[in-house]
């Protein structure tokens, strides 16, 4: 199988005060097109900079992080944006979508950066709405939907562009466990139509909906395979 | 949609950017009615000068005359008949009126008054003035100037005595701006025959002699003419354009105009200062929003464009509001200092708003830049997790 993402001795070395703290402590992995990947770990464990490695947000103290056959270390500003625009869609924890837009809009946002034509972006943001099954709210501003409401928007515009990974930040975090089910059903239904997904949790039963888990502990592998879980 | 979400951005702080743009509607205002006022105050100035500007007058050149190696003469004298015909014929000359003045002593009736006395061709002073009372004539008669008039209580058919010569008025002219050939307010003006008899002056020549040109640009390429003609051998006569008085009164009103419009300018950097501010804390409570853009592919440029463009919008909104303001602003000024607005509706009102939507949109631009550069220069992830 092809491999969308593959990390070589990847190193983030944090600098607080004089001492040098490894975030990410010299991961080598990959993961292949069309896997639903878990990293696992407590707080603290590094878990979310290999994500934010992964998603092109930060660059690795050293290593590699190749992303759909790009080695991302030697891009630029510009050309990191681009693989974030082009290949990869985030869903945080916190949903962050914008609040002045409606979920309609939030969801067209990504695909206006990119410059996707008006007509294609309508097209494709109520069918993206109704998969998520929250067309009838698209008019609503973010503040007047529920947290889980709230995520499937953020999950509806990670998807707009079409990404190759989907790259999950605790998507559940602040969800209450119907909701959760929910957003992660959603997730699921993605990884089966072909998108490949990398999430980060702590929770073991979100953990289970992923085909191979990795834990970390101190921005090392401790444990692969989904006796990772426990 | 950018425009939409700029446009929504500003409304979330609704009561900041209506200040922001108060703050910029003042500056426009200020700096575009300045500018408006010194306009229409150079007009009402200008206005007292007449349309002079295709007008030249030549006076008698400073001459020496030596005999023997010695000084026999020196001073202001006329210009010669002679001279006077061949500068008239010069090419480039539309009209000209010859001129003999003196000041001396008239007395009407049992007052005797000093006055100025200038003698001209009847034809001349009917092209350059007009009567209020009377048909100008001047065949053993004589015009007076309004203010003159005025004094004495003179009027068509009144007898004045100038130096054993008696006149009659035939006409009262109509008062005239501040000239500069020849100022009939508080003058009598003869025919040039009876200015001779007067003066005893016959043969004398002119004492200046004024030359209307074709157009404004033939003003210089008559000036060369006479130096290159008249003036060849020996300097006889000088030339003044008139066109230079109105240059400098120009001149010396833009300069007047742009250190006002300086002093108004400082609101609108006040203004600029407010923008800054708004667009600066604008930048900081929006951080996460500009990480979840950048996260989801926006480049750097895209989130100094979206900023720029709040900045302009506040700017354009500010700016054409002021300027159309401006207008009741320049209205106002020109009536406490002016008492009048008859120049308000001119073309250099409209120039002026322009000038005032133009700093404005300067202002907010460059004031709007730093904030949305250092929007642009966040790091995404740090962005994120801003709180």
């Amino acid at each position: 199988m092809k491999k969308v993402v593959e990390l070589i001795d990847v190193k983030k070395v944090y600098r607080i005060g004089n001492e040098e703290v490894y975030a990410v402590n010299g991961i080598t992995m990959s993961v292949e097109k069309g896997e639903f990947l878990c990293i696992m770990g407590a707080s603290g464990s590094g878990k979310t900079t290999l994500l934010s490695l992964i998603g092109c947000l930060d660059k690795p103290t050293s290593g590699k992080v190749i992303i759909d056959g790009i080695d991302t270390s030697e891009l630029s500003d510009k050309g990191l944006t681009d693989v974030r625009r082009n290949k990869l869609g985030f869903v945080f924890q916190q949903y962050h979508l914008i609040p002045t837009l409606t979920a309609f809009e939030n969801v067209e946002l990504a695909m206006l950066i990119k410059g996707v034509p008006k007509k294609e972006r309508e097209r494709k943001v109520m069918e993206l709405l109704e998969i998520m099954g929250i067309a009838n709210a698209a008019d609503r501003k973010p503040s007047e939907l529920s947290g889980g409401m709230q995520q499937r928007v953020a999950i509806a515009r990670a998807l707009a562009n079409d990404p190759e990974i989907l790259l999950c930040d605790e998507p559940t975090g602040n969800l209450d466990t119907k909701s959760g089910e929910i957003v992660m059903n959603l997730i699921k239904e993605q990884n089966e139509r072909g998108v490949t997904v990398v999430l980060v949790t702590h929770d073991p039963d979100i953990a289970k909906y992923a085909e191979r888990v990795v834990r970390i502990r101190d921005g090392r592998i401790i444990a692969e395979g989904l006796e990772a879980i426990y | 949609m950018y425009f939409q979400l700029a446009l929504r951005n500003l409304k979330r702080n609704g009561i900041r950017s209506s200040l922001a743009i108060i703050g910029i509607i003042i500056g426009v205002m200020a700096v575009a009615s300045i500018g408006i006022f010194s306009a229409n105050l150079k007009m009402s100035v200008l206005s007292n000068f007449q349309n002079v500007t295709d007008e030249v007058l030549i006076y008698p050149a400073y001459t020496t005359h030596f005999r023997h190696g010695l000084v026999v003469s020196s001073g202001i004298m006329y210009i010669s008949k002679r001279t006077a015909d061949r500068i008239v014929r010069l090419p480039y000359v539309k009209n000209y009126a010859f001129v003999k003045s003196s000041f001396t002593t008239a007395r009407y009736r049992d007052e005797v008054f000093g006055t100025t006395v200038y003698g001209m061709k009847e034809k001349a002073v009917n092209r350059m003035f007009k009567p209020s009372s009377g048909v100008i004539r001047l065949s053993d008669s004589c015009v007076v100037g309004y203010d003159l008039a005025d004094r004495l209580n003179l009027r068509v058919g009144s007898r004045i005595e100038i130096k054993g010569h008696n006149l009659r008025v035939s006409a009262i002219l109509k008062e005239t701006g501040a000239r500069f050939d020849v100022n009939p307010n508080n003058a009598i003006i003869v025919s040039l025959r009876d200015y001779d008899r007067i003066f005893n002056t016959k043969g004398n020549g002119y004492n200046f002699i004024i030359v209307w040109v074709n157009s404004l640009k033939d003003v210089g390429l008559f000036k060369e003419a006479v130096d290159k003609t008249i003036n060849e051998k020996e300097k006889k006569v000088d030339v003044f354009e008139l066109k230079i008085i109105i240059d400098q009164i120009n001149k010396s009103f833009n300069f007047i105009s742009s250190f006002l419009m300086a002093i108004a300018g400082i609101s609108l950097l006040v203004a600029g200062v407010s923008i800054l501010n708004i667009m600066l804390m604008s930048t900081l409570e929006r951080t996460k929003e500009i990480g979840v853009m950048m996260a989801i592919g926006a480049y750097r440029s895209t989130i100094l464009k979206l900023f720029l463009l709040e900045a302009l919008i506040l700017g354009i909104i500010g700016s054409v509001i002021g300027a159309f303001m401006s207008i009741i602003g320049g209205y106002a000024v020109d009536m406490l200092i002016l008492h009048s607005a008859k120049y308000l509706f001119s073309i250099t009102t409209f120039e002026y708003m322009l000038e005032g939507i133009f700093f404005g949109l300067l202002t907010t631009i460059l004031s709007g830049f730093y904030p949305a550069w250092k929007a642009s220069r966040l790091e995404p992830l740090e962005a994120l997790r801003y709180e």
